[in-house]
């Protein structure tokens, strides 16, 4: 569950990365226009990952239902963050999704 | 009406959220509540002891079994209710024979003594769920009334949905977009916020919500499609039920039921055993059935094992057959109770909920920010519907918290032993909310947020030092028997008691600051306290202009 | 409760919106009947006569909302209530014609 939510939170982070607006928002130096074209892709890959990893782990019916619930948490997360602390949400991302490759990995 | 497709479904949106925004609340509040009824039980009958760490099913399993043959005796049905992560203590049920005329009988409950074998006697109290249920039938009406009035505010729970999607245009290039500003464009994006990101959740919660009553609303049809024996037919079909064995009334000796568990045991974890039936107990045809945690929000046959007490040995059953529409609407209720769900999807359930309280809250009170300027320019102060709104708002959004927390006083406070106990609860809790709906009458609306505010914030905060000076079960002893049932209680009080008092003192610095508009509400019913810090530095004179007119229409 | 419709500016006065409110409640819910019937009896054969009630019964709220959408988007109420009945008549007499066809047939 706090697995789902935290890839659920870089996927979206990813998500805000690939606009502009947002981008300019959580780093401070310009990126470069190739980097910025993958950014969506990535998310949406992650994205689907997640999808399949609530499935794999919670099953069919179950699976999705906490998806739904892993996202609400971390876009509400992410939009907090986004107003009052943007600049860490790339570090937390990393961390994030640094943790949950672990313990996938451990598992 | 508009020429405008989406225009006109802008204001169907904005009217059709006024009409019940109130009542959708207080649903939306106490079901969300709901998702701990449990757990709120247990923290209401301080008598139940605190948590026994290390104690083996089978051991649980012959207390029940001891205290159920001694207790219960000429009872088909028992039911032995295992202490899970939720409510950690041991519980038996058995269900009287119907009297006559009477479908089904009484059922009557007990909690065990794990150290004695002997039932605790509790306090009388109505508990969590007795909270749950004023979510669908609203308490002191008829539950036929109550389930048609819930049944149109949810339908109009479902327009709004609908027609919020319908007039958000960009709903994903504004996906993240939360501008932390004061008045109209703040609350419009928390609103959209808030709607937006647990968007399946009220779809889901609302659409199965009117489910629940499906052939009550739509009895019109069912009665022209089917008869009295389709009907039943029908309903059998839509819900199967598991058959087992009716008493044959020939007594026999039943075998224990942790010896019985030996085999169940080895397809399951250890942990995973929830719920035990035994039907036609102490007869010829005993059965046992072993239930663990629910693992499918449909059904799942493994998560049930039926076993012959007589014989011991394993009973195969036929899984039930569900229909494609039928599955469907079972896993829209499965989703609705969250049954299934472990504790970290149960918080985020409480949350998802406390989001869509919230999201109601804050579409009341965008109706109030947009029409205050123009309110405020009348010659006679605003209008009589713009102040009842005002007044509603603050009697309900920070009122029925309060009211809530009163119903938890009212369990520690009345006396133990006092006739009607369970009625009084409850009407002490409406009685508040209704004094905090007349308040806000008698005050201006700045001073009634403010110091409403401030009582939600005191009441939660004292929640647990009451605790402390009533019962033994407080904070300082759950935390020391790390029983996290009672101990989280007391901390969640403190938390909601602590974003209240944040809010509250938000709302007076921006007051003295330059009065600006009403302080983000919302944000400690969702416990998040960052949202408000920036919600009014800068807004200007039209505050400062307007609040004397506020204080003159109110009062 | 003029005020309430009069702050909107309205083209209609306050009754049209009555006559709406009325149309969306109670002629939404004549249509989600009928098209529950309907529809119980369009799936009749293919998935058997109580699924068939039940799939029109769960659609019935979705038909509800699009009808009391679709009652307020109109240009006035008494297009609206036009609208509805003519929708009703058709479907009360669709669903008897399925029903003497699916009388033949079983």
């Amino acid at each position: 569950m706090l697995l789902l939510s935290s890839l659920c939170f870089t996927a979206m982070a990813l998500f805000c990365l690939a606009m502009s607006k947002h981008r300019q928002q959580i780093i401070a130096q310009e990126v470069p226009k190739l980097v910025v074209r993958f950014f969506r892709p990535a998310a949406w890959l992650l994205l689907t990952f997640t999808a399949y990893l609530s499935v794999e782990l919670f099953g069919w019916s179950i699976g999705p239902a906490l998806l739904f619930g892993a996202l609400t948490m971390a876009i509400l997360l992410l939009t907090l963050l986004l107003t009052y602390q943007a600049k860490i949400v790339p570090q937390l991302a990393i961390l994030l999704s640094l943790i949950s490759s672990i313990s996938l990995l451990n598992s | 009406m508009k020429d405008n497709f989406r225009q006109s479904m802008k204001w169907f949106h904005t009217w059709v959220g006024l009409i019940v925004g109130w009542i959708l609340f207080f649903m939306f509040i106490t079901g969300t509540l709901g998702y701990f009824y449990q757990e709120i039980t247990r923290w209401m009958e301080p008598e139940r002891p605190f948590i026994e760490h290390s104690i083996s099913n089978e051991q649980l399993i012959d207390i029940a079994q001891n205290y159920l043959t001694k207790n219960a005796q000429g009872i088909d049905e028992w039911d032995i209710y295992l202490p899970t992560v939720r409510d950690q203590n041991l519980r038996v049920g058995w269900r009287h024979a119907p009297e006559a005329g009477k479908k089904r009988g009484r059922y009557q409950r007990a909690v065990l003594d794990i150290n004695t074998g002997a039932k605790i006697d509790s306090r009388a109290t109505g508990g969590g769920r007795l909270l749950y249920r004023m979510h669908y039938r609203l308490h002191y009406l008829s539950s036929k009334i109550s389930y048609w009035i819930v049944g149109f505010c949810s339908m109009l729970m479902l327009l709004a949905v609908i027609t919020g999607v319908v007039i958000h245009k960009k709903i994903f290039t504004d996906f993240f977009t939360f501008r932390a500003k004061k008045g109209l464009p703040g609350w419009l994006d928390i609103h959209n916020v808030l709607s937006v990101i647990a968007l399946p959740f009220h779809f889901m919660i609302t659409y199965s919500g009117l489910l629940f009553f499906l052939f009550t609303y739509m009895a019109l049809s069912t009665n022209l499609q089917t008869n009295e024996n389709e009907y039943s037919e029908m309903r059998k079909e839509i819900f199967p039920r598991s058959a087992h064995l009716e008493s044959a009334n020939q007594p026999s000796a039943m075998l224990d039921i942790s010896s019985l568990y030996q085999q169940v045991k080895m397809s399951w974890k250890n942990d995973d055993l929830s719920t035990i039936e035994v039907f036609a107990a102490h007869d010829i045809n005993a059965q046992v059935l072993f239930i663990r945690h629910e693992t499918d929000i449909t059904y799942n046959p493994k998560d049930q094992v039926m076993v012959s007490a007589i014989t011991g040995d394993v009973i195969p059953q036929a899984s039930k057959e569900y229909t494609a529409a039928g599955m469907i609407h079972n896993g829209f209720f499965s989703l609705h109770e969250g049954q299934f769900a472990g504790p970290v999807a149960r918080w985020i359930y409480f949350f998802t909920g406390l989001i869509g309280t919230a999201m109601i809250a804050s579409g009341l009170i965008l109706w109030t920010t947009k029409r205050k300027p123009q309110q405020m320019k009348k010659a006679n102060g605003p209008d009589f519907g713009y102040r009842l709104v005002e007044q509603l708002n603050i009697g309900t959004i920070v009122g029925l918290p309060i009211a809530i927390a009163a119903y938890f006083y009212a369990n520690r406070l009345l006396p133990i032993d006092m006739i009607d106990r369970v009625n009084w609860e409850a009407n002490i809790m409406f009685i508040s909310w209704a004094l905090l709906l007349i308040y806000p009458a008698l005050r201006p609306a700045n001073k009634a947020w403010s110091e409403q505010l401030q009582l939600a914030a005191l009441v939660y905060m004292a929640l647990p030092l009451v605790n402390l000076l009533t019962t033994d079960k407080h904070l300082i002893n759950s935390l020391v028997q790390q029983d996290w049932g009672f101990a989280g209680f007391d901390l969640t009080f403190l938390a909601v008691g602590a974003c209240f008092a944040f809010a509250a003192y938000k709302y007076k610095t921006l007051h003295v600051d330059k009065k600006v508009r009403k302080p983000t509400i919302k944000q400690e019913v969702i416990k998040e306290s960052g949202q408000g810090s920036k919600q009014g530095e800068t807004f200007g004179n039209e505050g400062l202009l307007n609040a004397p007119q506020v204080s003159k229409g109110n009062s | 409760m003029t005020y309430l419709f009069n702050q909107f500016n309205l083209s209609s006065p306050s009754w049209a919106v009555f006559s709406r409110s009325l149309a969306a409640i109670f002629g939404g819910y004549v249509l989600a009947t009928s098209s529950s019937l309907f529809i119980g009896q369009l799936l009749l054969n293919s998935v058997g006569k109580y699924q068939a009630i039940h799939i029109g019964l769960l659609l019935s709220f979705i038909v509800y909302a699009c009808a009391a959408m679709w009652v307020f988007s109109v240009s006035s109420a008494s297009k609206a209530w036009g609208g509805l009945i003519k929708l009703n008549v058709f479907l009360f007499v669709a669903t008897w014609l399925l029903m003497q066809l699916n009388g033949v047939a079983s």
